[in-house]
């Protein structure tokens, strides 16, 4: 019987199944002794020095520190070995079992069973341009919008922030809210003052009485006028905004420092001198960073406070700072009660703040940006481009099991997205586009899946199959973000497939695979073809090529085969084989399911931390994704376990300089 | 030395809506102004500016087309209405063009870079921004109306870099404002307000330090850099612009627009503003991207503008005489920038009197998309550059980029060529062109027994709110008008044959005086094609 094939994401199960019908054992296997003159004699000759395919140079490895730093490698090295991807069959020197099986241990005490998990080191963070908006917007109750008015169907970026703020790379977590990478400019800080200055601006005009009016509260006397208060009302706005710019209760020296300034002051002084202490705060470094004031740093592990546990919660689950209600619970100090967590998750989630979740987490975690290029139009791209992140935030915000993002049959489209699903868009309301209108923006529409066998789950989502254009990409794509497998880049000098003859009857496939028959390209292109070749169905727009009424596009590619030349089926290097992606949907759901829902895990949690993860979340990760996978868990249920996990709930500080090794 | 460029303050009041602030008016030039054509510096001479504004869409030549004009003598269009106060101080270019038909893209790109191929040349605005912006605190300004097409990126731009690479454009004119009159940088009083706000957040972030975890500490340092950066850049500008003397902060900053009018006209405030104060001498604006979709909702319209602008495919009197509306509004946006231009006192003058503006479209016919009589008008005079005043129609068609040339020497740019031309267009500063010479025909009317037959030149009614209604010139007596159903206004194709001489036939009477043909039955183009709608096309 073939041993269960998990993937290298479940490689500890893989591994110890194999470590025990082996009999060996490697305890006590070191780096320098044992396992470097095994790599040295069969893997540098093409992973190190001059030639490194892969990227993976196993020269740069010289100590424990590097073995540690690379600690991802690892688990590619002992699934390579385990399923003997590596090296090459045609290699001549190749390790022996035992030796093989060595290094497996090794890996399997090193970084599976000996770690234990523990909290990140503390970093203090950066707010990202979209927390920063959505911060200074519940800060001061409106958004700073661009004050122009123009064609709806054009493209523009409505809000003020975005648009100035420049764009934030993604760290090295892969999601932008890792901003410990993103340094701060001069330029950037000069427009921080600038919003800052707008944004005081609006609040105090008659536009924005009632925001100020908020910001004043209870105080007496309720009368005022935003270009002469009193010095009562004056000082009330500024408690409850230092309140809120700090994220937490303000100490009173802090209070009384920043209350100084308005002394003997009055008319627009006051209200200058106000307005310039507001300034400071939202250009001080204490606002635009998150974890600056948090309490108790001392030299070791500790449970972070209150009010960074409720700043993490909610910019985890709304890119935005907490609201009063979750205050109320930081100060009662249950936030971190698993009731009470669990409350809070399910009120958020509630929350038209969660979208965040479809739209950030979801948008960066599988690339959605790219459906831009899939469509021209401006009505047709957003509307290709809503359709995934409407399906994401109903799993996300609707208690949806995790497996369902494979296999749903909900989904959301219009007027513009209708064609993909012929036999059920009846369900629509009927778009009635009225004469002198070209194109416009019209929100998607939940349908139920009756007929349409084609959809349904992300991977048949239409633009997720146009925004990755061929066989090749759309497998890259799975592989990497749905089963999160690590995948080096294509070597650069890879020749082009062979066109296609005029009157040649060669599929797309049996040309490339003419073209793979090398068997460097086959070591990658086993793992990503079977994926790919699976959608060969589904045609560059998206469409579904065996639907009756179908119609090919006008210009066809290279890769774009006729719907009597389709081959769909495949089998991956594990053992499994199907016919059509029906049947892999099949394998995903089963033998694979666990892979996917470990890659969710992983990624929800580098959200959540806004970081990278190390190789000590490694037993969060295999604690949630068990148990996710045994009860059918939901992306609710995700969130709820990394919100009350150790390294979301715990950190640790160091006052030692960093040594630099 | 004479200095009488005082500004009107009354205007200038009026000028930015709401604006109640006096101005300390100073002689901001007086350091920088320099004329800088030919490389005299003649501190009297105003600087000489460069405007553009494009026209989105074409335009509906039967409107727009002067016919039978001649240079000193020529009657303008109805489209031309908004703006004929300025009669003296345009140089209306006919036969501008020599394309057939035209994208949207090629036409748009061809605007300022003179050819669509011209791939690897910046376009002409920003050549000329090279020459004349040194030392302005804002080299160009590229401003648009509408978003962004990013289907259709080469409708949406019409100025591009050295390396043909489009420029990004900006619509929001709070942000224009601020940019050239609000940044903490460029007012002495914003950066004293900055330095103060720089020294605050300093002591915070020492604070921070004194209890920080080394990470902690990693971002202190990088922020306090930060700090300290912008604390130098301040200093170093408080001593570089030491002795300017204007205080941008008594400029009252426009509210947002309610609709697209008040967002243009507020721009064109902006633009003139910037360009009286010097911060920039080069501007382009676009009034849309080349197939513009904006919805003029605020002139009861509901339908997109470029749907509308295909006036034959999509035709209804609703749907034509909307489109006269559209383009009559772009034309009160030319008449209010000139009007702004002209209502500052420059040196010498106005504002306007020391700029060329360009106006003008990418395409003639917007619904065939012929690139042929393609409406271009000069505006200003350039300190005595352009010749003003007139009308000038090529006797041949004339490429756009040969005007490009001409605009270039004009700034004082010394080159042989420019995109696909090597000649310069001839005649603009009044120097001898090939005048297009009309076919000379005999034009008269015969009427009897209710049957009207005449022979003349065509036109549409001046008056636009008739859009429905055409006239018949006759040499000496009095045009016959013509006033039909949609049926023999779409048979006979009466739109195509605007502004040239036919012979027609129909069904008529007298009323007053005037002679009124309400049924065509017969329709005959003296030196063109008689039925032009029979072929594809």
């Amino acid at each position: 019987m073939r041993i269960f094939p998990i993937r290298s994401k479940s490689s500890k199960l893989a591994a110890t199944v194999l470590a025990t019908a082996l009999g060996t054992n490697s305890y006590g296997a070191q780096f320098n002794t044992d396992i470097q003159p095994i790599l040295q004699n069969y893997c540098v000759n093409c992973h190190g020095g001059d030639k490194v395919k892969g990227e993976v140079d196993f020269t740069l490895i010289k100590n424990e520190a590097d073995v540690l730093s690379h600690f991802e490698l690892w688990e590619t090295v002992a699934d390579r070995l385990a399923f003997e991807e590596m090296p090459p069959e045609e290699e001549e020197q190749r390790p022996s079992v035992e030796e093989a099986q060595l290094i497996i241990n090794w890996y399997d005490d090193r970084f599976v069973k000996s770690v234990e998990a523990r909290p990140g080191e503390f970093r203090v963070r950066r707010l990202s341009a979209p927390e920063y908006r959505n911060t200074l917007r519940s800060l001061f109750g409106f958004d700073l919008e661009v004050a122009i008015i123009a064609a709806e169907q054009t493209k523009i970026e409505k809000s003020l922030v975005l648009k100035l703020l420049p764009t934030d790379p993604p760290g090295q977590s892969g999601f932008i809210n890792d901003t410990n990478a993103a340094r701060l400019s001069s330029n950037t800080w000069e427009q921080y003052a600038y919003i800052a200055d707008r944004a005081l601006d609006e609040l105090f005009s008659i536009k924005r009485l009632t925001q100020l009016e908020a910001l004043i509260g209870k105080e007496p006397p309720l009368d005022f006028s935003p270009t002469d208060l009193s010095q009562v009302q004056a000082k009330s706005i500024l408690r409850t905004f230092s309140t809120l710019a700090h994220r937490r209760p303000v100490p009173r020296k802090t209070t009384n420092k920043i209350l100084r300034a308005l002394k003997g002051l009055k008319g627009q002084d006051l209200v200058d001198a106000t307005k310039m202490e507001m300034k400071v705060l939202l250009v001080s470094p204490q606002f635009l960073y998150r974890g600056h004031l948090m309490d108790s740093k001392t030299d070791k592990q500790q449970s972070v406070d209150e009010y960074e546990l409720a700043e993490r919660l909610s910019y985890f689950l709304w890119e935005d700072m907490p609201d009063d209600e979750l205050y109320k619970v930081a100060r009662t100090g249950r936030l971190n009660y698993t009731d009470e967590m669990a409350t809070q998750v399910d009120r958020m989630l509630a929350s038209p703040k969660a979208r965040s979740l479809a739209e950030s987490f979801g948008g960066q975690w599988l690339g959605l940006a790219d459906i831009d290029q899939a469509a021209t139009d401006v009505t047709a791209r957003e509307a290709l481009r809503s359709q995934p992140v409407d399906f994401l935030n109903y799993l996300f915000t609707e208690n949806r099991p995790v497996i369902e993002l494979i296999d749903s049959d909900t989904a959301f489209t219009n007027y513009i997205t209708a064609s993909f699903y012929p036999k059920d868009r009846a369900q629509l309301t009927k778009y009635i586009k009225y004469s002198g209108i070209v194109r416009e923006l019209v929100p998607n529409q939940r349908i139920i899946l009756e007929h349409t066998e084609s959809r349904g789950g992300i991977l048949t989502i239409p633009g997720i199959l146009a925004m990755n254009r061929g066989p090749i990409l759309r497998g890259t794509w799975m592989l990497r973000r749905i089963m999160g497998e690590r995948l080096g880049e294509p070597p650069a000098d890879v020749p082009a497939i062979q066109a296609r003859m005029p009157d040649e009857a060669l599929s797309f496939r049996q040309r490339f695979e003419q073209h793979r028959s090398d068997s460097t390209c086959a070591r990658c292109h086993d793992r990503i073809d079977p994926f790919g070749f699976a959608m060969q169905a589904y045609d560059d727009s998206g469409a579904y090529k065996l639907d009756s009424n179908y119609k090919p596009p006008r210009r066809k590619l290279e890769h774009e085969d006729s719907p009597e030349l389709i081959d769909t089926s495949g089998r991956f290097p594990s053992g499994e084989s199907f016919k059509d992606f029906d049947d892999l949907k099949e394998i995903l759901l089963g033998p694979k399911r666990q892979d996917i829902i470990r890659n969710a895990v992983e990624q929800v949690m580098a959200y959540a931390l806004c970081r990278k993860l190390e190789e000590f979340d490694r037993p969060t990760i295999d604690a949630i994704t068990e148990k996710i996978d045994e009860s059918n868990g939901s992306w609710r249920d995700v969130f709820l376990e990394v919100a009350l996990s150790l390294p979301f709930q715990e950190t640790y500080f160091s006052q030692s300089p960093r040594n630099k090794s | 030395m004479t200095r009488n460029w005082k500004i009107n303050r009354r205007t200038f009041l009026r000028g930015l809506a709401g604006a109640v602030l006096p101005l300390p008016f100073l002689n901001l030039m007086e350091a920088k102004t320099s004329n800088i054509i030919g490389g005299t510096s003649d501190p009297d001479s105003a600087p000489l500016r460069f405007l553009t504004l494009f026209k989105p869409n074409g335009v509906h030549p039967p409107s727009w087309n002067i016919n039978g004009g001649k240079e000193f003598d020529f009657r303008m269009s109805p489209l031309m209405a908004p703006f004929s106060k300025h009669k003296d101080d345009l140089l209306i270019l006919d036969n501008m063009g020599d394309f057939g038909f035209s994208s949207h893209a090629n036409s748009t790109r061809r605007f300022l870079a003179g050819h669509h191929e011209n791939k690897d040349s910046a376009s002409v605005d920003q050549l000329i921004a090279d020459k004349i912006s040194k030392g302005t605190a804002h080299r160009s300004l590229e401003l648009t109306t509408e978003g962004l097409f990013t289907g259709q990126f080469g409708c949406s731009y019409i100025s591009y870099d050295k390396e043909g690479g489009a420029i990004p454009r900006e619509s929001d004119p709070q942000l224009i404002f601020d940019r050239l009159f609000r940044n903490p940088m460029s007012d002495p009083n914003q950066r004293a307000a900055m330095t103060s706000v720089l020294d605050r957040v300093n002591d915070d972030a020492k604070t921070l330090a004194r209890k920080a975890g080394r990470e902690d500490r990693q971002t202190l340092d990088e922020y306090l850099t930060v700090v300290r950066e912008t604390e130098r850049r301040i200093e170093n500008l408080d001593q570089a612009n030491g002795n300017s003397q204007l205080d941008f902060s008594n400029f009252q900053r426009p509210g947002p627009s309610s609709n697209l009018n008040e967002q243009v006209e507020t721009m064109i405030d902006i633009i003139a503003l910037a360009l009286w104060t010097d911060s920039t001498r080069c501007i382009t604006y676009m009034l849309g991207n080349s197939n513009s979709r904006i919805i003029f909702d605020f002139l009861g319209i509901k339908e997109q503008h470029h749907y509308l602008s295909h006036f034959f495919r999509n035709f209804s009197r609703t749907n034509l005489e909307s489109l006269l509306k559209i383009s009559l509004w772009h034309m009160e946006k030319f008449d209010y920038l000139l009007t702004k231009l002209k209502s500052y006192r420059d040196q010498n003058g106005s504002l306007l009197d020391n700029s060329i503006v360009l106006f003008g479209s990418g395409m003639g016919h917007s619904d065939n998309h012929t690139a042929q009589r393609i409406p271009i008008i000069l505006a200003g005079n350039g300190g005595g550059r352009i010749k003003t005043g007139r009308y000038i129609r090529y006797s041949k068609n004339q490429e756009l980029s040969s005007l490009h040339l001409s605009l270039l020497k004009t700034f004082g740019i010394e080159t042989d060529s420019y995109s696909a031309s090597s000649s310069a267009l001839p005649g603009l500063d009044g120097g001898h062109f090939n005048e297009h010479r009309e076919r000379p025909f005999n034009s008269w009317v015969k009427h009897q027994a209710g049957v009207i037959t005449a022979q003349g030149r065509l036109r549409m009614s001046d008056n636009l709110d008739e859009a429905r209604v055409f006239y018949l010139d006759i040499e000496g007596l009095q045009s016959v008008r013509i006033e039909i159903e949609f049926r023999d206004f779409h048979d006979f194709n009466l739109a195509y044959h605007v502004g040239t001489p036919i012979t027609l036939t129909g069904n008529g009477s007298t009323v007053g005086s005037q002679l009124l043909i309400a049924k065509i039955t017969d329709l005959k183009s003296l030196f063109g094609n008689s039925k032009p709608g029979s072929k594809n096309g």
